[in-house]
This record gives C-alpha cells, sequence and structure tokens, in this order.
C-alpha cells in the first residue's frame, strides 16, 4: 500500500522551461486529476549521465555536517531528542500506520546519526553505542520514502517534551535529495512550472483573464451589480495574491474576496496581478531555500512595482507563513514598504466593526472548518476564519481537536500535490483526518489551503463521503449581503 | 585496593569536575553562538517566551497533553531527582542543616526527614526509573527508536540509586565521613572512605558525570533552547 513509485530524472536538470511546460500543456485543472493509477514498486536511481561519477555519500555526509554552524534549531534537534517516542503518538503519518518508518524520531534519526558520527566526539569515540552510524552506499535512495513521508505539519512539536519539530528535519533530508536530483518527480515538475511561468498550474496570461472574466459575470449573475476585480491596477491599496489555482479551480475564494472589498466600498483600492497570480511556493516543500527565494522575490518586486501599502494574502498557508515567519523576519530583501495581512485577518476584523453582514439561511447546512497546519500552528491565524464562518453559516461545527492542535489533512509538506503517492495520502497519512470529519457530521470543510482542499476532496471521494470541500471566503461569498441582499443562487454544485 | 579506592575518591571527582565543566561550557557555548535566520514560533504562544520555557522545564506540559501516563512517570522521576539531588548537598555539606534549623527544624527532626522523606525518595526513582526502563523495552514505539545509549543512560542511573538504597537501607554510613571527604576535596587534600558500597555508588556516580556532556541527559541543557525556539512571540 506504501508502495512508492518514485522516480528521479535520468539526468540532473536545469530548470528547463520548456519541458517543464509541456509537463501539463495546457492542463488549468489539475486539481480535477484521477490519481493512483500507477502504482509500481520503487525504482530510484542516481542521476547517471554525471560526468565526474559523483561523491554522494561525501556530499551527504558535508550537508549534514554544516549543520554544526546552524541553523540553531537543525543543530540542537541533533542534540537533544530523548527518545521518548511522544512524537509518533501525535504524527498523522503514524497514526494511519504504526510502522517503524513512519516514526518521526526514526526518520529524523538518518540525519541525526550521521551527523553524531561525523559531528561529536561521543559519536566518533563510540558509534553504534551512541546511536551514531556512517553514511551508507545509496542509501539516498530509501530517503525518497523517508523525507516524502512526513507531512511537515509541526504536531510532533506541539507535545514534544523538548519542543522539537522533526519537519525541520525532514526538510534538511528533503534539501539533501534535492541537490542529488533526488526530488520526486511529481514534485519537481510543480516547481519548474511554478519558475517558469509564476504559477505552480502552468496557467497562461489568457487563461488569467478569461478566468477573471468569468467571475464577473457570476457576480453580475448573482447580485445584478457589477463587481470588479482589478487587475494590475498601479497605486492600488491592497495587492491580492490569491493562493494556487484559487482563480481558476476555486472561483468562489475570489468572488468572496472582491464581495468585501465591494461591501467596503474598497472597490478601486486592491489589485490583482496578472502575471503573479500564484503565492504556493514550492521551495518550501524541497528543502531548496535557493528556489524558494527564487519563487518569493517576484511577489515584493510585483508589490513595490504597484505601490502597494498592503501585501494582501489569500486563502493559502505556506505562502502566508513564508512571507510572515519567514522571509520578512529573516529579512530577505531588507524592510519592505508595505504590510503584510491575511485575508481573513482582514475580514474578520470588518465583521466584528459590523461593516460586512449576512443572510445565514444562504448556508444552511452543517460546516466546519479544518486549521491548516500552515495557519494554526504556524500563524496563529485560528479565531478569524472561524468569525467568518460563524457569521456567514447557520450551523458551524467545530472537529476535536483543533485550532493548534489539529491534525494533518494528510496532505501537507506538498504531499498533496503527489499523485504518485494517492493511496498512501487516502489510507494512511489522511486517516486520522477522516475521522475527525465524519465525527463532526458536516457537509462541508472549510479550509484556508489549496493544499489542504485537494487532499481533503479527495479524501471525501475516495472515502465515499458526501461532504464538500472548499474555502473560508467561499461561504462568505453565498451569504455576504450586498445593498441588503444575498447572491441569488442555489446550486453551488457544478 | 588501597590506590584503587584513591583513585576512586581522591582522583576521579576533580577529573569528573573538569569534564563536566568544560563540556558543559562547550555544549552550551556552540548552542548559543549558533545563528537562528527566520521564526519558528509554533502557535499558540500565550504568555511570555521565557514563562513557557521555564513551565516546560519544570512541570513538563506538552508532554502532560501528549502522552499523560509518560508525564506522570516522567515528571515523579525527575520531581524526585531534584529533591534527591538537594539531599546530597545535605550528605555532603552542613548548608541545608543550617537553613533548616535557622527556620526551627530541630536536629532530630532533620534526621527524621531525612530518613522518611529521603528513604521514599530513593524508593519512589528506583521504581519509576526501572518504569522507565520497562517502558522502553515493551514499548514498540519507544523500542523501535531507541540504541544503547538510551538504555545504557537510564540503566546507569538505576545502578547509581540501586547502590544508594543499599547504602541507605543496607550498610550503614556515617554523614561525618561524608562531610568530611568533600572537605579534603575542595581542600585539595583528598582522604578516603572505607566503605565500599559508598565507593561503588561514588564511582558510578562520577562516570554519569562524567558521561553527562556528551550524552541524552544534555537535554536538560537543550531544552532551554529548543523550547525558546518554538515559543519565542
Ligand atoms: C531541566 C531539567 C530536565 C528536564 C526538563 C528533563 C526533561 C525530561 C523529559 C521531558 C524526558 C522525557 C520523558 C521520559 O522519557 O522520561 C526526560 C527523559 C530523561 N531524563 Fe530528563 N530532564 C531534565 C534533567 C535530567 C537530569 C539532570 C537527568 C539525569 C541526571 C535526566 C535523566 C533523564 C533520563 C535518563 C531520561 C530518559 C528516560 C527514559 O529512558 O524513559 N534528566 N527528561
Ligand atoms: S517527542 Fe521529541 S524528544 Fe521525544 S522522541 Fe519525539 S522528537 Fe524526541
Ligand atoms: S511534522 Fe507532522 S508528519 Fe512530520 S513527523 Fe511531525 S507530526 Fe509527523
Amino acid at each position: 500500500m506504501s508502495e512508492r513509485n518514485v522516480r528521479a530524472e535520468e539526468t540532473v536538470p536545469e530548470h528547463d522551461g520548456e519541458k517543464a511546460a509541456q509537463a501539463r500543456p495546457g492542463d488549468t485543472t489539475p486539481r480535477k486529476m484521477v490519481p493512483g493509477k500507477e502504482e509500481t514498486p520503487v525504482v530510484v536511481d542516481l542521476p547517471k549521465t554525471e560526468r565526474e561519477p559523483r561523491d554522494v555519500a561525501g556530499e551527504v555526509v558535508g550537508a549534514i555536517g554544516a549543520i554544526k554552524d546552524g541553523p540553531r534549531v537543525l543543530k540542537t534537534y541533533m542534540e537533544t531528542c530523548v527518545k521518548c517516542g511522544t512524537c509518533a503518538t501525535q504524527c498523522p503519518v503514524y497514526f494511519g500506520d504504526p510502522s517503524k518508518k513512519y516514526n518521526p524520531a526514526a526518520r529524523s534519526d538518518l540525519i541525526r546519526s550521521i551527523y553524531k558520527k561525523h559531528n561529536t566526539r561521543s559519536g566518533k569515540l563510540l558509534g553504534g553505542l551512541v546511536g551514531a552510524r556512517d553514511y551508507e552506499d545509496r542509501e539516498v535512495e530509501e530517503w525518497v520514502e523517508h523525507f516524502y513521508s512526513c507531512t511537515g505539519c509541526r504536531r510532533c512539536a506541539t507535545f514534544c517534551p523538548m519542543g522539537i519539530d522533526n519537519s525541520v528535519i525532514t526538510r534538511k533530508g528533503r534539501a539533501i535529495l534535492d541537490k542529488l536530483g533526488l526530488t520526486p518527480d511529481t514534485m519537481k515538475r510543480v516547481v519548474e512550472i511554478s519558475l517558469e511561468t509564476g504559477n505552480t498550474d502552468g496557467a497562461t496570461l489568457e487563461a488569467f483573464k478569461a478566468a477573471i472574466e468569468f467571475l464577473e459575470e457570476e457576480m453580475r449573475d448573482e447580485h445584478g451589480i457589477d463587481i470588479k476585480i482589478p487587475v494590475d491596477v498601479e497605486g492600488a491599496e491592497y495587492f491580492y495574491v490569491p493562493p494556487s489555482g484559487d482563480v481558476l479551480v476555486n472561483p468562489e475564494a475570489t468572488t468572496g474576496i472582491a464581495k468585501v472589498f465591494y461591501v467596503l466600498g474598497l472597490q478601486d483600492k486592491w489589485t490583482m496581478s496578472s502575471r503573479l497570480f500564484d503565492g504556493a511556493n514550492y521551495g518550501l516543500f524541497t528543502g531548496d531555500d535557493k528556489s524558494m527565494k527564487a519563487d518569493n522575490e517576484p511577489y515584493i518586486k510585483e508589490a513595490k512595482r504597484l505601490g502597494a501599502k498592503v501585501l494582501f494574502m489569500g486563502e493559502c498557508g505556506h505562502a502566508y507563513r513564508i512571507m510572515k515567519m519567514m522571509m520578512e523576519p529573516g529579512k530577505w530583501w531588507g524592510d519592505l514598504p508595505f504590510e503584510i495581512v491575511n485575508c481573513m485577518e482582514f475580514t474578520a476584523e470588518k465583521i466584528l466593526t459590523g461593516e460586512l453582514q449576512f443572510d445565514k439561511s444562504k448556508n444552511p447546512q452543517p460546516v466546519t472548518y479544518h486549521d491548516p497546519c500552515n495557519f494554526g500552528r504556524s500563524c496563529n491565524i485560528v479565531e478569524e476564519p472561524r468569525i467568518i464562518m460563524e457569521a456567514s453559516c447557520q450551523d458551524f461545527r467545530e472537529m476535536y481537536p483543533n485550532r493548534g492542535d489539529n491534525w494533518c489533512c494528510g496532505g501537507g509538506g506538498g504531499l498533496s500535490a503527489m499523485d504518485d503517492i494517492y493511496e498512501f495520502r487516502m489510507t494512511i497519512t489522511g486517516k486520522k483526518k477522516m475521522e475527525q470529519i465524519r465525527d463532526t457530521d458536516a457537509k462541508y470543510v472549510a479550509a484556508a489551503c489549496s493544499n489542504c482542499k485537494r487532499q481533503l476532496t479527495q479524501l471525501m471521494e475516495y472515502h465515499k463521503e458526501d461532504v464538500a470541500v472548499g474555502g473560508v471566503h467561499d461561504m462568505l461569498s453565498r451569504s455576504i449581503l450586498i445593498n441588503g441582499k444575498a447572491a441569488e443562487r442555489v446550486n453551488y454544485d457544478d | 585496593m588501597n590506590s584503587a579506592s584513591f583513585f576512586v575518591l581522591g582522583v576521579l571527582p576533580y577529573l569528573a569536575v573538569v569534564v563536566f565543566a568544560a563540556g558543559m561550557i562547550n555544549r552550551f557555548y556552540t548552542w548559543f553562538k549558533t545563528p537562528q535566520p527566520g521564526k519558528m514560533t509554533l502557535f499558540p504562544a500565550g504568555g511570555s517566551a521565557t514563562g513557557g520555557v521555564l513551565a516546560e522545564t519544570f512541570f513538563f506540559p506538552s508532554l502532560f497533553r501528549g502522552d499523560r501516563v509518560l508525564w506522570f512517570f516522567a515528571w515523579v522521576f525527575h520531581a524526585t531527582l531534584a529533591l534527591v539531588f538537594l539531599g546530597h548537598i545535605r550528605v555532603f555539606t552542613g548548608l541545608i542543616d543550617r537553613v533548616l534549623m535557622s527556620i526551627g527544624v530541630s536536629p532530630e527532626g532533620i534526621d527524621a526527614m531525612s530518613s522518611t522523606l529521603g528513604g521514599a525518595a530513593g524508593v519512589v526513582l528506583l521504581a519509576t526509573g526501572l518504569l522507565l526502563l520497562f517502558r522502553r523495552i515493551v514499548q514498540q514505539r519507544t523500542r523501535e527508536i531507541s540504541n544503547f545509549s538510551d538504555f545504557f543512560a537510564l540503566l546507569l542511573l538505576i545502578a547509581i540509586i540501586f547502590t544508594g538504597d543499599l547504602m541507605r537501607f543496607g550498610t550503614h554510613f556515617e554523614l561525618a565521613e561524608t562531610r568530611a571527604w568533600a572537605r579534603s576535596l575542595v581542600t585539595f587534600s583528598p582522604i578516603v572512605v572505607n566503605n565500599g558500597m559508598f565507593q561503588v555508588h561514588a564511582l558510578l556516580a562520577m562516570v554519569l558525570i562524567i558521561y553527562v556532556p556528551f550524552s541524552k541527559i544534555m537535554h536538560f541543557g537543550g531544552i532551554f533552547f529548543t523550547q525558546a525556539l518554538i515559543k519565542r512571540r
């Protein structure tokens, strides 16, 4: 069941735009793909066509040795685990299948043991007695499965008595794999497309413009008035960066935002960019800091070019986290001439001041909210989505546990985009989530994250549950009052 | 035999102190100087970061929420360990006696306290230590991540606790003697205490002290760094 079909490129790819663009030609609906077809045995090859034989062992040991000089998280994580096993009890993957390879501390030990061998006195002297061991030939091939079976959800860190965040070690493992060209194809493709086209779907300018027009028409149908979605407006106050694929496949999220701005009379104060309409950044998931920064920089430049005062982030957990917790405090691009605000913070505040009104009867079905790990645990955006959901829906229910303690959807860390591990995601990593959602009896699960949405949609299909999955502003879009009236529409199934 | 006891009680202590101090300073210094770009804050993170770290150090609240059974044993084990540590100050100096007497406890009272509290602590420590060891062996998720050093740290502690208990409940030992020994060490004119069990106990303790900076027991220092990273606002 956990068999993986992870195949590395024959050659170490330079970012070959052409090839990347062809990978999903014209495919603007990747979220509708039918996955899980090719579950063949593990085939992982090291790059073969190198001119010089590569010293893989040396590279791995070197990369691990570099931890000695930081960052501090990694270094202290190498030296303070007490092996108490608590992380295993709290990990969605180990919950789904309690075998050793999914035990967080065991996975982290793949790197820790090599670190000890080469960088600690006890490891050099006593070896196996202190859990130190040397790198084994071709071992990285197995690492692909190991490091791509952690969802990076950080739930382990919440309960670890030492506060060890195993996802940091996972990311280091992935970074090593990435350097060796061993990032799984499915993941690599997303990164390449994203760097090439500026969005993870590889959508063109035309597709984007058509989608925007379509959304404006929808809103005209719903409300009988023109509600604009401004594009490329210089001097706009808010530069809206939506999550991956939202404009194209989750239309209501964008209409929800547009309606909020309209009601607040800020219709002319915000804008989207026709070049940059996908906040997703897979560099976080491949562990490659360079591509993470390369993917991030254009947004900063664009915000500056537009002269925006607010970088207005959409319902995308990891995009917001990178901006708010990594880029800004890490001063990647120096001091910023704008603020970084999440759309849910913004909307929730306007609800609390009474500026937005709703007709809750438009959303009568029981709904629940799934806290995306990157919003909840990593950014503390937990009350805002609830304020929006409670205001716009009649029957809001919590799942338990929730907020910072919520279980991962099972698709975190970029796994949700990997169709080669579909079965694994449906039966193992998503097992706990499925139980949680079932317990609420909700008919709609909102998740402020495109990765979560994809994973949850597939979970519901796979487990034959009649539960719709969408965003937070989607619910708002259906019930917000514009000139005293909510959208005139009943059927949202298509 | 005499030269062996002299090594254990007259030489090893100095070695232990030097290795321990150098090892600790080195570990803390390297952790301290390693840079940390970006934030790792894990939410909810209420209150002050320092408060959060201290709470984790004294009460293990994360473990409490994560694994209550382990929390109970681990907390009792560590709290008793701290108590026994205080008790050892009394074994080697008159400090605790003076403090207690200054607040009006009679010398008989102190002795009674020592034998009930100290005796109970010795038993509790041994029991929880053995339970933790048992857990490590039988519980799949813990066994599969344990290596020799994880067992060794516990076994060494249990051996020290066991010999300590034997001294308390079996062979007699004199406070006057241990205090004289401690004083002799401080004045660099070490003497030997002729008590076999005490010598074994001291030997194991010296091994532990030397072992600490290189072992998982350094978690008592690491926790301040790892917890601070995720509690930072
Ligand atoms: C600030 C001080 C300390 C804190 C916060 C702390 C915390 C913890 C925690 C949370 C655990 C995991 C639970 C467990 O497995 O029992 C643990 C394990 C352990 N601690 Fe400590 N500890 C501290 C000091 C010490 C000291 C000074 C020693 C020994 C001299 C020690 C010895 C151990 C041992 C041997 C284990 C492993 C127990 C096992 O194998 O199950 N700890 N510690
Ligand atoms: S919970 Fe923390 S200390 Fe315990 S085994 Fe897991 S990572 Fe190590
Ligand atoms: S980050 Fe999440 S998936 Fe990864 S080890 Fe921790 S709990 Fe498990």
